[in-house]
């Protein structure tokens, strides 16, 4: 489905300051799996998404989606077959239009032409799609998305992303902007739509925990480099200690980053 | 004179409701009103001048706002250039091209010229007064604008309009180009723009080049002050609101212009009166916001 080759990226070639983020890195997703991507920061977990989506176009290499070579393609192109979501609450939704209006302009992709498509049949069916949230958002079509929580706009965002119908998804850190009940209302959202729709997707988690419970595939990437891949049944039956167990081989050196052990042990 | 003040407010409304737009819809503080306003001025004249029908002038007055208004959107989104510099970029440009527009003169009387509005007091002549059928006529002409405004921006294109001002990130995810939209949008704007320097060509009986100078400023007054009047999230209460505070910058202006003499006033301080206005609006709502968000946080 995705197809990641020979991709380079750097910035700054030719000067002082010059980083190489990525060195012929290959990356490829079937149609269907839905992978967790862990690592510390500085990985090149977010700018492996900004790749795929289009945001950054890679120095060299070549980025295919669903068969089709869109290396050259323009980010809002891309977007057609994509849904995002951010880990800001804020960036999924326009915080001074109604729900509703919101829902109208994200339930399709595509460029919007000056027709009147929310229609009385069109807010029955966001009230439907809304209700089966069960957080009570059915009877706020009309108000202000800046008056709802983050969890409520993070379900908000994701119920929109799905309705559009998107082949990829790709979720940058989505619940950890959130407390830990919304974070758990939102990942179980998170899994039934993937389940629904069969969608393809790929989750960045700085949870150990969420990258081990969740998805049938698990990437760990290091500096730039995808270091560990697991799936099936080996994927399965993963736990947090094999994980640094495998990081230690790999690496030759301990896992230490704070934030992700202590997710590791809190929950 | 109320009439006269009421007029000349409805006129500027459909400048203001350009400005609106880009300002407050697209985020996109557009100079090119500067050019664009004069610009619709003498397109109609010199329409006028060559005997065509009133409302093909005004057709053509707003085409080359939307014109101009493309030549704006497109220097930003193909060379990167800031939004104000690109604005800049056009109305300067413009002030060339008006002067050619009007055959190398800087103005043109339109003296003895069939215009819309002649037609409007021909038609009423005998019923109303000359000046109350122009005001029947522009309110007409302002309500038409508004309510098609209105209806525009219940559209799904209107509505990714909204959002591109306050998101663009969520436009851009949802497989839209902003770019294109910003095209759209500063050229309807700029239409609107233009539209309006046609009627007040008409009104005042003369086009000029520098009919334009500061224009943007005055819109972006009205803007100001109709937020002042009314605070309503909801799109009709926005442009009623644009156009209410163009009126009432019109009637601050002849106050200004009328009663200035008394505190030593002269026209020509008028425009130092608009950017005074501009900056006590500024600094009200700053006021506002900080007091709001204190009293939010107690």
């Amino acid at each position: 489905m995705i197809e990641l080759q020979q991709v380079s990226l750097s910035f700054g070639a030719g000067t002082i300051n010059a980083k190489t983020v990525f060195r012929d890195l290959n990356v490829s997703i079937a149609a269907g799996e839905f992978v967790t991507i862990i690592g510390s920061n500085g990985a090149g977990k977010t700018t492996l998404f900004n790749l795929i989506a289009g945001s950054l176009m890679p120095t060299r290499g070549r980025i295919s989606i669903g068969g089709r070579d869109v290396t050259a393609l323009p980010e809002f192109r891309r977007a057609r077959r994509i849904g995002r979501i951010f880990q800001d609450p804020l960036a999924g939704t326009a915080s001074n239009m109604s729900v509703a209006d919101n829902m109208m302009i994200t339930c399709k992709k595509g460029f919007k032409w000056p027709i009147i498509s929310l229609t009385r049949k069109m807010r029955e069916r966001f009230k439907r799609h809304l209700a089966a949230l069960e957080m009570g958002l059915e009877n706020r079509m009309g108000e202000n998305v800046s008056t709802l929580s983050g969890g409520q706009r993070q379900a908000l965002t994701l119920l929109m992303m799905v309705m559009s119908g998107p082949e990829i998804v790709l979720l940058d850190e989505h619940t950890a902007a959130l407390d830990p009940a919304n974070a758990a209302l939102v990942m179980d959202l998170t899994t039934r739509f993937v389940r629904q729709q069969r969608l393809t997707t790929l989750m960045i988690t700085h949870n150990m925990n969420h990258a081990i419970a969740f998805g049938n595939r698990l990437l760990m990437m290091d500096a730039g480099e995808v270091i560990i891949d697991v799936k099936g049944a080996e994927k399965q039956a993963l736990t947090v200690a094999r994980l640094l167990e495998m990081f230690a081989r790999v690496r030759r050196q301990s896992f230490e980053n704070d934030e992700v052990l202590l997710s590791a042990t809190a929950s | 004179m109320i009439e006269g003040i009421f007029v000349e407010g409805l006129i500027y409304a459909i400048m203001a409701l350009g400005v609106f737009f880009t300002f407050r819809i697209l985020d996109f503080p557009d100079l090119t009103v500067d050019g664009s306003f004069p610009m619709g001025a003498v397109i109609m004249a010199m329409a006028l001048k060559g005997g065509m029908a009133p409302l093909v002038g005004l057709a053509l007055a707003f085409g080359g706002g939307v014109l101009a208004g493309f030549v704006t959107a497109a220097i930003h989104n193909h060379l990167k250039v800031p939004h104000l510099l690109a604005g800049i970029l056009t109305m300067t440009m413009l002030y060339s091209i008006n002067i050619r527009i009007l055959q190398n003169r800087a103005n043109v009387p339109l003296l003895r010229v069939d215009t819309m509005l002649t037609q409007v007091t021909a038609v009423a002549r005998g019923v109303v007064p000359e000046s109350w059928a122009l005001l029947i006529f522009f309110i007409l002409v302002v309500l038409v604008i508004k309510l098609a405004l209105d209806l525009f921006f219940h559209t799904d294109m209107g509505l990714v309009f909204g959002a591109l001002g306050n998101n663009e990130r969520m436009v851009v995810v949802q497989g839209v180009n902003p770019q294109t939209l910003k095209l759209i949008g500063v050229g309807l704007s700029n239409g609107l723009v233009a539209l309006s320097g046609a009627f007040a060509a008409q009104y005042q009986g003369f086009a000029d080049v520098n009919l334009g100078q500061g224009i943007v400023v005055s819109g972006l007054a009205a803007v100001m002050l109709g937020e002042f009047i009314i605070k309503s999230n909801r799109i009709g209460f926005l442009t009623l609101r644009v156009i209410l505070g163009a009126i009432l910058f019109k009637a601050i202006m002849y106050l200004g212009r009328y009663y200035g003499y008394y505190v030593n006033m002269t026209p020509n301080d008028l425009k130092l009166i608009t950017g005074v206005l501009i900056i006590a609006s500024l600094a009200i709502t700053n006021y506002r916001s900080i007091r709001g968000k204190r009293g939010a946080a107690s």
